[in-house]
């Protein structure tokens, strides 16, 4: 299942978010947008975190290295990893094909909104990209 | 396009020490330029002839290569394949980045390659990068970092002799290259400068060179370059440097996280 990317939230740090509502929770699914994908040029690894990792707005929660650079990936929202891709990291050639689809990466129950306000929707979030040229 | 700040910076001379502290104070750099905003080169070497695994390897592929068998290993933060460090000019440099920055940084591998190229050149070496060299190499991704082939690499006579990797931080780059200068008993495979070229090329000899080349490089735009201030570590970065080769390059934990 794909999603909509001008309907989903982005950081400067190029992740995208898909906040949606389970219950009681708010639920963030992380990717990389379809324009980093693009940039960082075929990923050949991916590291996860765990399952119950807490993380704070802009911690590091994976790893990837593309063509001659291993970058960090940053979290958007503050909260607990609920779930993660873990069949991600062994079926990379396909996030080229479907980066909001397939590469969703990890779920996150948020526990605090304050990050939220701080991401960018599409429109600010393509302006970013063309600026960086 | 990735811009490179044009900032005065800091050279950390040629010092030889062990593989892990190598990487502690790599790592160190890569954090400290985020406070500091100085951009460091840093060159160096290896106490002892040591086996640098990239990120992303498996500790146990290193019994894929026998030669190597005997020697210490360390993790590097950077990926790529494994390098047996000896007869080389190891270098780093550390340097800010815009945080939007995706991937890798295609103008520092430029600008640090082609210093080397004219460092090489300055001895009477011809190198150029593998991309525009015409060969093509094809086949399965071998162990060791050095038969491995991109763009970027350097090769003289067909034979990669550098090699470069990066890692980034969220405001900051890391980047660092092993330049073969001979044949190691220990990866007897792979041939140095000195063997492709029938030349002694010395360490002192290309890392000066190499130097102003890339103070050259990297300094501003409009200017012919800056000297960058030639200094060691300081107390706090020496402090830092220790604690991340105790929790992290230096712990089996880490070692062996694949």
């Amino acid at each position: 299942m794909t999603r909509d990317e001008s309907k989903l939230l982005y950081a400067e740090t190029h992740e995208w978010a898909e906040i949606t509502e389970e219950g009681a929770d708010k639920i963030a699914t992380i990717g990389i947008s379809a324009f980093a994908i693009e940039q960082l040029n075929d990923l050949v690894y991916m590291d996860l975190p765990e399952v119950g990792r807490v993380l704070a707005v802009g911690d590091e929660f994976g790893e990837v290295e593309s063509v001659k650079a291993v970058s960090p990936l940053y979290s958007p929202v503050a909260g607990e990893v609920i779930e993660v891709h873990s069949e991600l990291p062994d079926t990379l050639e396909r996030l080229n094909e479907d980066p909001l689809g397939h590469g969703w990466i990890i779920k996150i129950r948020i526990s605090d909104d304050s990050g939220i306000d701080s991401l960018m929707d599409y429109a600010a979030y393509k302006k970013q990209c063309s600026e960086a040229g | 396009m990735h811009q490179i700040p044009a900032l005065p910076g800091r050279l950390i001379p040629y010092q030889a020490v062990g593989g892990a502290e190598n990487m502690a104070i790599d790592q160190m750099l890569l954090e400290s330029v985020e406070t500091t905003g100085r951009s460091t080169l840093r060159l160096y070497g290896w106490a002892d002839p040591t086996l640098s695994l990239g990120y992303f390897q498996s500790v146990d592929e290193r019994w894929r290569h026998s030669h190597s068998s005997t020697l210490a290993v360390v993790r590097r933060a950077t990926g790529g394949g494994a390098i047996v460090h000896h007869h080389e000019l190891t270098y780093s440099i550390a340097t800010l980045l815009d945080s939007s920055s995706i991937g890798a940084n295609q103008i520092l591998y430029d600008r640090v390659h082609q210093s080397m190229i004219r460092a090489l050149a300055d001895l009477g070496v011809s190198a150029t990068t593998f991309g525009q060299s015409g060969c093509r190499l094809l086949g399965d991704c071998p162990f060791l970092c050095f038969m491995r082939r991109s763009d970027n690499d350097l090769v003289v006579s067909g034979y990669k002799v550098l090699g470069s990797a990066q890692r980034k931080s969220r405001r900051a780059i890391l980047q660092h290259g092993s330049l073969l200068l001979g044949a190691s008993e220990f990866a007897p495979e792979l041939p140095g400068v000195s063997d492709l070229t029938g030349r002694s090329v010395t360490i002192d000899q290309i890392a000066t060179r190499f130097t102003t080349h890339v103070q050259n490089q990297l300094s501003v735009a409009d200017g012919p370059g800056v000297a960058w201030e030639a200094a060691g570590l300081t107390p706090t970065e020496q402090s830092r440097a220790e604690e991340i080769l105790e929790s992290r390059f230096g712990a089996a934990k880490w070692t062996d996280r694949r």
